[in-house]
This record gives C-alpha cells, structure tokens and sequence, in this order.
C-alpha cells in the first residue's frame, strides 16, 4: 500500500508539472492581449507595451514560467504593479480582480465545494438507492418509474432544470431566498437554504446517470453464482442484496463517482451561472475572457489537482471495497 | 463675474407622455431624446443642496445586481459605466453634471465652486477654487493639496484602466508616463499642475484645452489624501468623499456602501444621502437578474436589474401594466456605425452608396427591435449637446437600394465585412442588404474578444466593420475629432477607425477646439453633417436604447443623460 501510494502520487506529480507546462503554453496561444484589457479607449501602444513589461509579459516564456512556479513553494515579487511581494503559495496576481490569485480563491474554492459535495452525496445516494430498487424490482411499476425518472434526469440540460426551480420556489412560490452562498461557519442554515436549489438540480442530473448505471450493475450482480448461493444458503434478502450484491456491484461505481466528483470540483460553470454564484467555474470562465494569465493557470492547476487526487482515492476506495483487488 | 452662459442649442425634446406602449415592447417616441447642456459659472448654481426628490424618503437598502463585477473602484482607474455610475456615490469630483434624466444637463462645481476659470480666455490656464466644508470620510478637510494628489497619481503606470486626458495635456503627449514619474516624486505635481494654496487648483496647458471642465467631471479628478493611498489596493477600499464611503467588498460578490456622516450636503449640488446603505451584488446572469427584480420579492423589491432588460424579457415587461411603471426607458448616448475602411474604400461615391443602400430598420429588428436600438442618421447621438438631426443620404428606414445602384453606376464593388463571430448574424443581415444595392459582400468572422483590437490597427484586412463610440462627455469635442481626426492615426490602437484624414476637416477641427465650450455646440452640429457629406467615412446604424426595470419600492433612478446608464444619486427606497 506504502509503494502504491509513493507511486501514485509521484505520477501524480508529473501530470501536475504537464498541465502546468500546457496550460502556461495554451495561454500565449489565445487570440486576446491580456494587456489590452487594462487599456482605455484612447489607447498608447507605446504605454501598452511599458505594461507589458512591467508585468514581466515580455522575457522569455521560459523565465516566466520558472517565475511562476517558484512563487507556488517560494513566493515572490511581483512589483507595485501587482501588489508587491506575494507569499508562497503565490499563484500570481489577478489582472482582471485587482488581488493575489490567492485570495480570489480562497473565496471562491469553498463556494463550489459547497455546491459539489453536498450534491454528490445527494447524488450517489438517490441514484444508487433508486437503481438498486430498479434492479430489485425490475419489471414492475417501481421499475418503470425509476427509469423515467432517469431518462428524465439525463436529457433535461441542467441549465433548463435550474431555471425552473428558480422560478418555481424563488420567483412564484417565494419560499427560498435567491440562490447565494454564505459560510456553512457563519449560518449553517443560510448556507443550505441559499444553495438547496443548485443541489437538487446537480443531483437530478447526475443521480439519473447513477440510477441506470447502479440498475445495470446490479442487474448484472444478482444473477451472479454466488448470490444465488448465498441465498440458497438461506441468508435474508436484506443481507444478500445489501452486503454481498451491492459491495459487488459498486465498485464501477465508485469509479466513476470519484472522476465525477474530481471534475466537477473543478468547477460547475453551467450551475454556477445559472444559480448566479460566483464559484471556481465561472472564475476560470471569466479569466478566459479577460485573458487572466495567473488566474487561468491557478484554475486549471487546481481542477487538475482534484481530478488527480479523485484517482488516487477511488483507487484506494477500490481497493478497500473489493478485497480481490490488491494495491502494489 | 460672469453670468451664466447657455449655450446656443439644438432644444428638441420629444417627451414620452404621448406616447404608447405596445407588446412589442417601448415606441420610438420614447428613445428620441436630445439633450440640452449648459456650463454654469455662477456660484450659486455649484452650491447644495441639491433639491429634494418628490417622494424621496430616507432609509432601507438600496440593491443594485449585475452579472459581473465593476472592474475598478478606484477613482483614478474607473472608466466602466458601472464604476462611472457608482463613483458619484463616494467619490466627488472637481466639476459634475446637474443632470434631470430628461436631457437636460449643467455643468457645475462640485468640490469646486464653479466649473472653472478661463483665466486668459485661450483655454491654457485654468483655475479651480475648492470649497469650504468638503470633508473626506474621516472627517478631515478637503483642500487643492489632495486633489492635486489625486490627479497625480493617475501619473502611476500601475494604475490602468482609467481616462488619460488630463495626464496627455498636462504632458503634452500621449506618453505621459515617461515625463513625469510618479513614483519619484510623489511629494511633488506634474509640470502644468499647481497648488498655490489651500483653494486653488491651476493648470496651465502648452495648448488649448477647452474641455478640461468636461474632462474633471469624471472620477479622474477625485482628491486622495497621499497617506491613504495604497497603490493598486486602493481597487479594494477607495476612501471616500461622497455621500457613502465603501463599507464591505468582497470583489466579484458584493460591495456594501454606507452613510459617510462626514459628508456634507449643503456643499453639494447633484447627490443624495437617501438609502442607508447601497448593495452591489454580483453574479446573476442578465435574465436572473430581471427576473429578480420582476418577481418583486423581499430585498429585490428595492433592487434594480444593471444588465437591463433582456430581449426575451421585453414583451413581458412591456406588456404588464404594473412592470411598466418599473420600467425605466431611455436612449443612450452609444452611438453605433458601420465603419468604412476609407483606406480601402477610396470611392467616396461607393461610399455614399453604402449609405443609401442600408436597411436600418432590418439590422436593428434583428438586434431586438425598438426595445433596443434606435435609429440614426448622424454621426453623433442625438443625447449630444448641440446635435442637429438631420440626413445627409434619405433613403427611408429601408434603405433605398436604387438610388445606390445608381450612384454605383453599373459597378459592383467587392468588399471585405468583418463580424465579430458572437454575432455571425449580423454579417448575413448586411451582406444580403447590400448585395441588394449592387455590391458584393464577403463576410468574414473576426474572433468577439479580439474584433476591437484587430479593427484597430492601421492595416486590418476589413472594408467595413461595426464599431460604437459613446463619448465621456456629452460634446462633440469628445466624439469627432476623436473619431475623425486623421493626425491620430498610428500602427494601432485607433479610434479613427475610417483611417479618414482630410486636411480641411482637421484643420476645422483645430478652429473649433480652441472655441469656448459653450459656443462650440452648435459647431460641432455643422461638421458632423459636413464630415457625412464630403466624406462619408462611416454609414450612421443606430443608438442603443436603456431599458431597465426595477423593484416596487425603488425610486429617483434615471438614466443618465451623459453615460446612458442608471444614475443613482436621487435613489431612494420607498418607505
């Protein structure tokens, strides 16, 4: 297990160090002049290009890229321009934010954790419940119903389910406040009235996903030897289906829950645009537009992190669910 | 002392009273708005306070959504029309605009006690008297030392993004930042810039500078004690000199204003202290926002939706009596035009052809209709003061494709239309207009993010591309020369996109400049028509129109005749 982990995490290491390298290259691929952005109307290119400098965007992409890197474990400075000296773990200045990369992130991080965790244990609950019940129930009416709903859930676009909570509990019934986010720290109650809708909506998306999946894996599970051994040995259906079948039918599951989860940490731009809250996605959307080089890199360096970490543990989960798998 | 002076003025004023609402969406009655201006020089009209606001009452949160945050808080950096709409609240400026919401304007002192002194009648020397009783919000005194500071820091190369008209004539250059270092003399001014006393703030320019009355007006001239200065932090926490000073800012999220008690009104002639607090709160898409505020409930209800009203949200609002009444509809001084690469485009009767041949009212039904925009045949909006409407090519609302055939006699000039690519329709509107009149249109996509930056530069491969210009002051000075002065051309970064450069134009520009303000209107009114006669450099499209809509308990918002957007200095919460 020691070895395992010593591995995975320097793989893990790597594939940080070529995101970095790519996502620091694809910038200066993009069409928009970061610098521009900071120009008024009557714009001097002449004063344009002393920015330039100043922002160290003319040496060598190189000694750029070194520069930023050092800051993450060092720290650096970054010149009056951009606030002087920046402490490690120093992702850069934000053009488009006027503030250390930083400290936009640590505001917008727990946001979209916030929308994310809470919706994927509403998720795997819902959907695995439900494809559970699905696969146990099959052909009957219960089953039906669960695949609708799955149908359901997977074609509506998540953009079009949140605008209809919106208007439904916010706009017409008035019975939840407009989607924001507050510190679960500073009014647990405010934090889940302001986030329930995004929620239910990330749910019903992905729980749909869930529900057809667990089904099959579980239909796939039941008509295993050793569940029908198990019940011929006379153990009850609740600790047949509930300990032995399910254990085995989750592991796919677990995957894909772990990359799922690991992704939308990332960043939820579709909920997040739609509930109007500003979290990691829309961050990461709106440097894009406003060609904001640190907050770019700091965004996909952090999605990347997640992602990556989701592996590692859904590799452990893995192992820890399925005693045949064995770590090394 | 000089009476007040008006201005020889364009005085057409269409009200909104006669006319009607339809479903789909405000007449045109609405939108064609002109706006009259005077530069007041008598003290009393630069005194507060500012009139009361019928129905006005003092109290309740006051909350303002739009999707993206403002980019700069800090005076000297603001330049957006959110932050120019929300400076006034705690940032004053030498000089401000009494401004009705129906067009009519005067310049006033504002931390000055009249719009400023024309010392020798050339436009060289200025002279400001700074009033008594102006406090920043720690209560301290407001002299022409800190607005001297304020004004040269603007000097700082780390502070971008705001206006550069006072640096470049103080400087006599667009390189501003490489006569003067800020950084190196920060106890001192920039050369031209003077503070003999306590009271007096003096420039003194190696040219005319007409407009410097106009140019203060904006946030640029805002005072700054040199121990609250924080650089580029101060974007966070500018200190405040208005009406509310910045109690909370959590940028992208939410900024919190509040009563600044140390302001005081009697020395104020434009702004108010009505609401307790000012709430901007950031994150919902245009839609979200105005339906927010359409549905009218708990803090929304004293909320109004910046984005606007959305295209797909007009009928509604337009076609509900109550939604109405929380409407606000104005025409903008954005004035929108289809520039001809003049470089390119040498024919000045292929040009004028372009400008019979246009169907104005089909661009402007694909773009939303009415609710939107409105049509213009000027090369200045008609919320200019001085502007003449008038039409140098008539040819009807659609466009008269056989007069431009004529014109084209029996040509069919091949050009090049650049579209930024988030708007592809607009290119297929265009081509299949033009095409009408005889010319051959190939479209080209140009990438929405970079389309300003590439239309700008001096060898861009396009005949024609849409372009905007809403000027920072409500006069021609800010518009014509700045769009059509030849002399400016460079490799990039033009406003002169037309690339036009007519010696006799620039040389009238020249004349007009060194007028005084007030009696270069109506001057500026004959030139735009001359400039579309003789040379045609740019086809006139259309204004965009405002439309928002606002919360039941939210009142004394209006459009602001000089930026086209929500004012919020008469606002208040109806208690």
């Amino acid at each position: 297990m020691g070895r395992f982990l010593i591995k995975r995490l320097l793989s893990a290491v790597l594939t940080l160090f070529a995101v970095s390298v790519l996502s620091f290259l694809m910038f200066f691929a993009l069409p928009r002049d970061p610098v521009t952005g900071m120009c008024p109307k009557n714009c001097n290119p002449e004063r344009l290009e002393r920015v330039r400098q100043e922002l160290g965007l003319r040496d060598p992409k190189v000694e750029q890229y070194v520069a930023y890197m050092k800051g993450i474990f060092v720290g650096r400075d970054l010149g009056s321009a951009q606030g002087g000296r920046c402490d490690a773990p120093c992702l850069g200045y934000s053009y488009v934010n006027s503030e250390a990369v930083t400290d936009t992130l640590a505001r917008v991080l727990p946001v979209t954790l916030s929308i994310v965790i809470p919706a994927a244990v509403l998720w795997l609950a819902l959907g695995v419940g439900l494809g559970m019940i699905s696969a146990l129930k099959r052909g009957t009416w219960v089953d039906r119903l669960a695949i609708g709903f799955s149908l359901t859930g997977a074609s509506l676009q998540l953009y079009f389910t949140g605008a209809v909570l919106l208007i439904v509990f916010v706009y017409q019934l008035k019975i939840l406040p407009t989607p924001h986010y507050t510190s679960i720290f500073d009014d647990p109650l405010d934090w889940a009235r302001g986030l329930v809708l995004a929620w239910v909506a990330l749910a019903f998306l992905f729980s749909a996903i869930y529900a057809r999946l667990a089904r099959a894996q579980m239909l796939e599970t039941l008509s295993e030897d050793f569940v029908r051994t198990a019940r011929a040995k006379g153990l009850v259906k609740r600790k047949v289906y509930g300990r032995h079948a399910l254990r085995a039918a989750i592991t796919p599951l677990v995957t894909i829950a772990g990359l799922d989860v690991g992704a939308a940490l990332g960043g939820t731009v579709i909920t997040e645009t739609t509930f109007g809250i500003q979290g990691l996605g829309r961050t990461a959307v709106y440097a894009v537009r406003g060609g904001d080089l640190p907050m770019i890199m700091a965004t996909v360096l952090i999605s990347a992190v997640f992602v990556v970490l989701a592996n590692v543990v859904v590799d452990l989960l893995y192992a820890a669910v399925d005693p045949r798998v064995r770590l090394g | 002392m000089r009476t007040r002076v008006a201005a020889a003025l364009a005085l057409v004023l269409v009200a909104g009273a006669c006319s009607e609402t339809t479903d789909d969406g405000p007449s045109a009655d609405q939108q064609q708005r002109t706006a009259t201006g005077v530069i007041a020089t008598d003290p009393k009209d630069s005194l507060g306070p500012a009139p009361e606001v019928p129905g006005a009452a003092k109290g309740g949160t006051f909350t303002i959504i739009r999707e993206v945050k403002i980019s700069h808080l800090d005076p000297q950096r603001v330049y957006s029309f959110a932050g120019l709409m929300n400076a006034p609240l705690y940032a004053r400026t030498l000089t401000t605009w009494k401004d009705d919401g129906k067009g009519n304007l005067t310049l006033v002192g504002d931390l000055a006690q009249t719009p400023g002194t024309n010392v020798n009648k050339d436009c060289k020397v200025w002279e400001f008297k700074v009033k008594d009783g102006v406090t920043f919000e720690d209560g301290r005194p407001i002299t022409a030392k800190e607005i001297g500071y304020g004004i040269a820091r603007s000097f700082d190369p780390d502070l971008t993004g705001g206006p550069t008209y006072v640096q470049e004539w103080l400087a006599d250059t667009a390189d501003y930042d490489t006569k003067w270092d800020f950084k190196a003399n920060k106890t001192s001014l920039p050369p031209g810039l003077t503070t003999p006393d306590d009271k007096t703030v003096r420039f003194e320019f190696a040219k005319p500078h007409c407009d410097l009355p106009f140019a203060l007006s904006l946030p640029a001239s805002a005072p700054l004690p040199p121990d609250k200065d924080t650089g580029v932090n101060l974007d966070n926490q500018p200190f405040s000199s208005g009406p509310y000073k910045i109690a909370k800012h959590t940028p992208g999220v939410e900024i919190v204003l509040e009563r600044n008690e140390h302001w005081d009104p009697a020395t104020d002639p434009v702004r108010h202290q009505y609401p307790d607090k000012f709430v901007w709160t950031f994150g919902p898409d245009p839609d979200a926002g105005a339906n927010r505020v359409i549905a009218d409930s708990g803090p929304d209800q004293s909320a109004l939706a910046f984005n606007g009203v959305p295209s797909a949200l007009v009928s509604q609002v337009a076609g509900n009596a109550t939604l109405k009444d929380r409407s606000i509809i104005s025409p903008t001084p954005s004035a929108w035009r289809l520039t001809i690469n003049t470089q390119r485009v040498t024919d000045l009767s292929v040009r004028q052809a372009l400008n019979y041949a246009i169907d104005r009212d089909g661009f402007i039904k694909l773009i939303g209709g009415e609710a939107v925009a409105s049509p213009i045949t000027t090369l200045m909006p008609p919320a200019t003061i001085g502007y003449k409407k008038y039409d140098a090519y008539p040819a009807g609302a659609t466009g008269d494709p056989a007069k431009a055939k004529e014109l084209l006699a029996g040509k069919t000039p091949e050009l090049v239309l650049g579209v930024g690519d988030d708007n592809p329709e607009r290119g297929t509107q265009l081509k299949a207009n033009l095409e009408k009149a005889g010319f051959k249109i190939t479209v080209k996509n140009i990438p929405a993010d970079a389309k300003l930056d590439e239309t700008k530069k001096k060898d861009n491969p396009w005949d024609l591309y849409l372009d905007s210009w809403a000027a920072d002051w409500p006069s021609g000075a800010s518009i014509l020369p700045v769009l059509f002065d030849g002399r400016s051309i460079k490799a990039e970064g033009n406003s002169n996109t037309s690339y036009i450069n007519d010696d006799a134009i620039n040389a009238e520009f020249d004349r007009v400049l060194a007028m005084d303000p007030a009696a270069q209107a109506p001057e500026w009114a004959k030139l735009d028509e001359r400039i579309m006669k003789e040379l045609a450099p740019a086809v006139p499209m259309y204004v965009d129109v405002a439309y928002y809509v606002h919360g039941s308990k939210a009142g004394g918002v209006f459009i602001s005749s000089v930026f086209g957007y929500p004012a919020f200095v008469n606002a208040f919460v109806k208690q």
